[in-house]
């Protein structure tokens, strides 16, 4: 900071009050231009902290800093980025701003760490608290359940694989939280129908509610039916669900405009139509892997939701032609299918299907080997607001296919073609359609620089590129995308072997760059790894796994710089204790690291580097040989802290 | 739980076979399936047996007891088919000698009733006692009603005869049961005697009949133990459901020794019970080769099954009972089972407590072990402090009630604190809480046994068998065995010969 600046900022500070400042920073949208506005002054940072609503914490040794600044006016916290978060820490953060909170939501997602006496300090201190996030926690149980029932405002929860839950803590939120609204309990595998009946008859507000993979039966089924705001079920591969619990939904006194019953092997037609007719206004069904024939009276039943209906997943199903056709006669405001896995989708179909359903914007044919460019000329054709388009495993679809929905669809946003045999001519194709942002080309290997080139000239919005195993791709296309396409954020390069250090160096002005996948790709050295490291710094995920040029100062230059990595595997690299010990001690966000074969590690360097992880880490993948040869007490103190240790068996293969 | 409880049974049992296992090893070879010849010989060999057993100074007298027995077997020798023989021969020195010893007990009883007279005052504050003693007293009194009968059946073989030739099962007057139980010493009355033998023996011609019954049931049932049946509970206490109308179908009375009886067959050789029938003629086999042909082998009751049986229904025993047959509003019972199940529960002690609450009791050990599946494990509490044995009640009441919730185990210290209590004093009962958990009120019991054991001493042989079996068992399977005397009542009749000792120690 040099004097004049500040000199003259102060002579804006002047001019310009802190509620003009905020009408000012509300017209600032980026979250990038936002942190630039922070550091011009600490005026501009006092107006920031009065206008800030939500919070994203990456580190957590952060957290009670950036807590005592915004808690007075933070009403969306989250934490999940903070896996080690624990009952003190939280306490402890919480106790910045005591007595000011207005905190409505709170996203604790997978911080095993908390347990009943932060979220009874949480629940006590935050009296406005409305949304709680818990999904993954698998520690929480009923004790954390009741601690939470204190917050008897509670509208969201997300208890999804909170494995210790039981029908107790259920009934404990059941009672203290009849506000309830939004309830998701997924995975919660103690939970049985008494909890459920319970849950329905406390909470009558519950518009969302999500008991996929319960052990439940029909019985719940009936309770949950007398929900009467009830707009949303999703009871994913629910298998003793069938039929009969279904009929249950029949007299359509809940709202219902989603239904998700995917997975549920003993659900059949006639289950889906009783509830079809009991809910008039059905907007999204999901009855994708039921059953796997699609009866006739279910699909002239479709012509109920005529209206309603813009959302139907298909998946698995033996969907003939005749089928695609009444749904399409049937479903005219249909936005979105799912026809994965249904093998026996014909071009034929699909043209019946578009030419009914033109308002389709997201279509799903996976792996419909029988699908030509007819297929897609027929929807380039028909769906002039197509976004999303997944033809992976489509293997007759050629370039000449994609022409048309270049031309046709361009509001693109997202096309999958794994494993499709495309070339640079389809790049061409496609890079018309400016709004793309996923592309998924793996497998394709005859797309090469030039297709890049294509794509990089006009996809200026692409975030997510996969371009595993497309062997043609050297260091020249990566140029062409860092510079046509600077917004990437996933980048899978797996056994693209011809890329040098020098196409890293190309990457490393992507500054948004998340998710790196190097896997195999073996001219790779510290030197380009330096280069990632240093260019971007918001690297979460790096995968180096048989890069086996790279050595210790690659560790290095990632200890230094990318400060919220969190997942790495330097399985078969050729590093040593020293940069081991360095990366696992500096980077205070590493969570998963995948550790097989470093050959120029030797036991005691796993031992201090694990040791000077420090607790850290959720997930580790070791040798087996290593069970025995580390000291029982790291491995009890990992184990302790909520590490999971994976051991593998697997023989040193260095040629991937 | 059981194991434990049957074992002291099961040694005495032995002790008793040894002690007395030449006696029938002697009869085996000429003492023939005859019932009321047996019946004369075994009364004299009880007599023999107790006094062998347990009255030392007795010893001359079971001896002269036994002259009469060889006699008898000498002269069956002439006699080697006797089956359904009606003749009766009686000897006069036995009947003498059952006399003599039945006026002996008739003694004994007198005391006993003066010992509990003169500690009225102690029994007042400890019912338990006092009802123990008279349960003794009600023992000993049927035991001695038995023996007066049977030796009257000897001398009476005219009337009983005739009865058995009428069947007069169906509609009978009322049961008498009561008076077996009432009528101590002055018995002697003739019409009441003859009314007792004709009880007794119209329930010796229905013999066939119980026993079919009994063994349809054990084979609905399908379980070994009839009496065990769970299944049977809801029908037989509360409404049976259907709506017969009174005269469409038969009534049939059991009497209590019948329906307390732990067995219903017995081998007219060595006397051993059994429950079913079909387990009765496996057991047979043992007794020599006539017994292993097909025809002893078969199902005795085929035959019967083929002719059209009408529909039987049973009335309870107890005069008053809704399903007494003189019941204003009868409602008959459907099995056996049935009986046996409503009766025990209904009109009998609940000597069954569950060593976890200390206050359920039962009478019907199957009943105490359905509730100790649930009693203590898996309290599901409230927060308003209401336990629950089910989670399913807890949640309806949470459901019923605004504001309460189920507590978690830890939510207070207290809970988790009086859990831990019930933990220890569960482990701290260990085994010997176990082994006396079905007595109830073991310690009021245990400081009234010297008293008994007083009256023991002083009075020689006294009811042997009662105590013999209170000692060796646990003082609260008191009741129990006490109805195990009278039990013999029905035992003794329906095949004329049984050895009651043997059954305690079967049982």
């Amino acid at each position: 900071m040099e004097r004049a600046p500040q000199q003259s900022s102060d002579s804006i500070l002047a001019t310009l009050s802190v509620d003009l400042l905020i009408q000012i920073l509300d017209r600032v949208a980026d979250s990038r231009d936002r942190k630039s506005w922070r550091q011009v002054c600490r005026g501009f940072l006092h107006a920031e902290a009065l206008r800030r609503r939500s919070l994203r914490v990456l580190r957590l040794e952060a957290l009670q800093g950036l807590l005592r600044r915004y808690a007075a006016c933070l009403e969306r916290l989250d934490l999940s980025a903070c896996p080690s978060l624990d009952d003190h820490a939280l306490a402890a953060a919480l106790a910045a701003g005591a007595g000011l909170w207005r905190l409505r939501s709170i996203n604790l997602s997978r911080a095993s760490g908390v347990g009943w006496r932060g979220l009874a300090a949480l629940a006590k201190v935050c009296p406005h608290l409305e949304a709680v996030d818990l999904s993954h926690c698998v520690g929480v149980g009923d004790r954390e359940a009741a601690s939470l029932a204190a917050a008897a405002g509670l509208r969201d929860l997300w208890l999804d694989k909170c494995l210790g839950l039981t029908d107790v803590g259920l009934a404990k939120v059941a009672v203290g939280c009849p506000a309830l609204e939004m309830l998701g309990i997924k995975w919660c595998l103690e939970i049985s129908d008494i909890g459920i009946e319970l849950l329905a008859k406390k909470c009558q507000n519950l518009r969302v509610l999500d008991i996929s993979y319960l052990k439940i039966t029909n019985r719940s089924l009936q309770f949950v039916s007398s929900l009467r705001k009830l707009e949303d079920l999703s009871m994913v591969g629910c298998s003793h669900i069938n039929d009969e619990g279904l009929q249950f939904l029949n007299n359509g006194s809940n709202s219902l405009q989603s239904v998700d019953v995917s997975r549920c092997e003993n659900v059949t037609s006639s289950g889906i139509i009783s509830v079809i007719e009991g809910h008039k206004y059905l907007q999204d069904l999901n009855i994708g892997d039921c059953f796997p024939e699609l009866a006739p009276l279910f699909l002239s039943k479709l012509n109920y939701l005529r209206d309603s209906l813009t959302v139907l997943k298909l998946d698995g199903f033996q969907v003939f032609a005749p089928s695609l056709k009444i749904i399409g006669l049937n479903c005219r405001n249909l936005v979105e299918i799912g026809l994965s896995k249904c093998k026996w989708v014909t071009d034929e179909g699909v043209s019946e299907l578009v030419a009914g359903c033109v308002n389709l914007t997201t279509i799903d044919l996976t792996c419909c080997h029988l699908l030509t460019n007819k297929a897609l000329v027929a929807i380039g054709d028909k769906c002039k607001n197509l976004t999303c388009l997944q033809l992976e495993s489509c293997k007759l679809i050629t370039d000449n296919g994609l022409d048309c929905i270049g031309t046709c669809c361009s509001n693109l946003e997202e096309i999958d073609l794994t494993d499709c045999t495309m070339t640079n001519a389809a790049m061409k194709y496609l890079s018309r359609c400016s709004e793309l942002t996923v592309l998924k080309l793996g497998l394709c290997d005859k797309v090469s620089d030039e297709g890049l080139v294509h794509i990089a000239s006009n996809c200026k919005k692409l975030r997510v590129l996969d371009l595993y195993r497309c062997f043609e791709v050297t260091d020249d296309g990566l140029a062409a995308i860092a510079t046509g396409c600077k917004r990437i954020k996933n980048l899978n390069l797996c056994y693209c072997t011809r890329i040098t250090d020098l196409g890293l160096k190309h990457l490393s002005c992507l500054e948004d760059l998340h998710d790196l996948e190097l896997r195999g790709v073996h001219c790779v050295t510290s030197l380009g790894i330096t280069a990632i490291a240093n260019g971007c710094q918001h690297l979460t995920e790096l995968d180096l796994k048989h890069c086996h040029l790279v050595d210790d100062a690659g560790l290095f230059a990632l200890g230094q710089y990318t400060k919220n990595l969190r997942q790495a595997n330097l399985s078969y690299c050729q590093v040593s204790s020293m940069g081991l010990c360095n990366l696992l001690g500096s980077l205070k966000c590493l969570q998963d690291v995948k550790l097989v074969h470093l050959t120029q590690v030797p036991v005691e360097g796993f031992e201090s580097a694990l040791r000077a992880s420090g607790g850290r880490l959720k997930k580790l993948k070791l040798l087996t040989g290593l069970r025995h040869l580390l000291s029982p007490g790291l491995i009890q103190m990992l184990q302790a802290r909520g590490c999971r240790i994976r051991w593998v068996d697997k023989p040193l293969n260095l040629v991937p | 739980m059981v194991p434990e409880r049957r074992r002291p049974p099961e040694a005495s049992s032995k002790s008793s076979c040894s002690m007395m296992s030449e006696s029938p090893r002697n009869r085996k070879p000429d003492l023939p399936f005859a019932p009321f010849d047996s019946t004369n010989l075994w009364c004299g060999d009880r007599h023999g047996r107790s006094f062998l057993e347990f009255s030392p100074p007795l010893v001359t007298q079971s001896s002269g007891l036994f002259g009469p027995d060889r006699e008898t077997k000498s002269k069956k020798q002439h006699e080697p088919s006797p089956v359904d023989d009606p003749v009766m021969d009686w000897n006069p020195r036995l009947m003498l000698s059952n006399l003599s010893f039945l006026e002996q007990k008739i003694h004994q009883v007198q005391d006993i009733v003066r010992s509990i007279i003169s500690h009225e005052d102690q029994f007042l504050d400890q019912a338990n006692e006092l009802a123990a003693q008279q349960q003794l007293v009600t023992a000993d009194l049927t035991y001695i009603i038995i023996q007066l009968i049977s030796t009257a059946g000897t001398l009476l073989p005219d009337i009983k005869n005739a009865l058995l030739s009428t069947n007069p099962a169906v509609g009978r007057p009322g049961s008498n049961q009561k008076q077996h139980e009432i009528l101590p010493v002055e018995v002697a009355k003739a019409s009441q005697y003859d009314s007792l033998v004709k009880d007794l023996n119209s329930c010796g011609g229905n013999e066939d009949e119980l026993i079919k019954c009994s063994n349809n049931s054990g084979v609905d049932a399908s379980e070994p133990i009839p009496i065990e049946d769970h299944d049977t509970k809801d029908n037989d206490d509360g409404m049976d459901g259907e709506n017969l109308p009174p005269g469409s179908y038969e009534v049939l009375q059991l009497e209590e020794e019948e329906i307390l009886a732990p067995h219903t067959h017995f081998c007219l050789i060595c006397g051993k019970g059994f429950k079913r029938d079909a387990n009765l003629r496996m057991h047979m086999r043992g007794h020599g080769d006539e017994y292993k042909s097909p025809a002893a082998l078969a199902k005795p009751s085929k035959e019967a099954s083929i002719e059209p049986q009408p529909l039987r229904r049973y009335s309870c025993p107890f005069v008053g009972c809704k399903r007494n047959k003189e019941h204003k509003k009868f409602q008959p019972l459907k099995t056996i089972l049935c009986v046996k199940n409503h009766y025990k529960r209904s009109h009998c002690d609940k000597s069954y407590t569950c060593s976890r609450c200390r206050t359920k009791k039962f009478s019907i050990i199957a009943d105490l072990k359905t509730h100790e599946k649930h009693c203590g494990r898996d309290k599901w509490i409230c927060s308003c402090g209401t336990t629950f044995s089910r989670k399913d009640k807890l949640f309806g009441h949470v459901a019923l009630f605004q504001g309460h919730a189920p507590a978690i185990p830890m939510d207070d210290a207290k809970v988790l604190v009086t859990s831990d209590k019930a933990q220890v004093s569960e482990a701290s009962s260990g085994m010997p809480g176990n082994m006396g958990y079905n007595f109830s009120g073991n310690t009021s019991l245990d400081a009234q046994s010297p008293d008994i054991k007083g009256v023991d001493d002083g009075h020689g042989c006294f009811s042997p068998m009662t105590l013999d079996a209170c000692n060796i068992w646990g003082l609260a399977e008191f009741p129990h065995s006490a109805y195990e005397v009278s039990e013999s009542t029905f035992s003794f009749l329906a095949t004329g010969s049984c050895s009651s000792i043997q059954r305690n120690g079967e049982n």
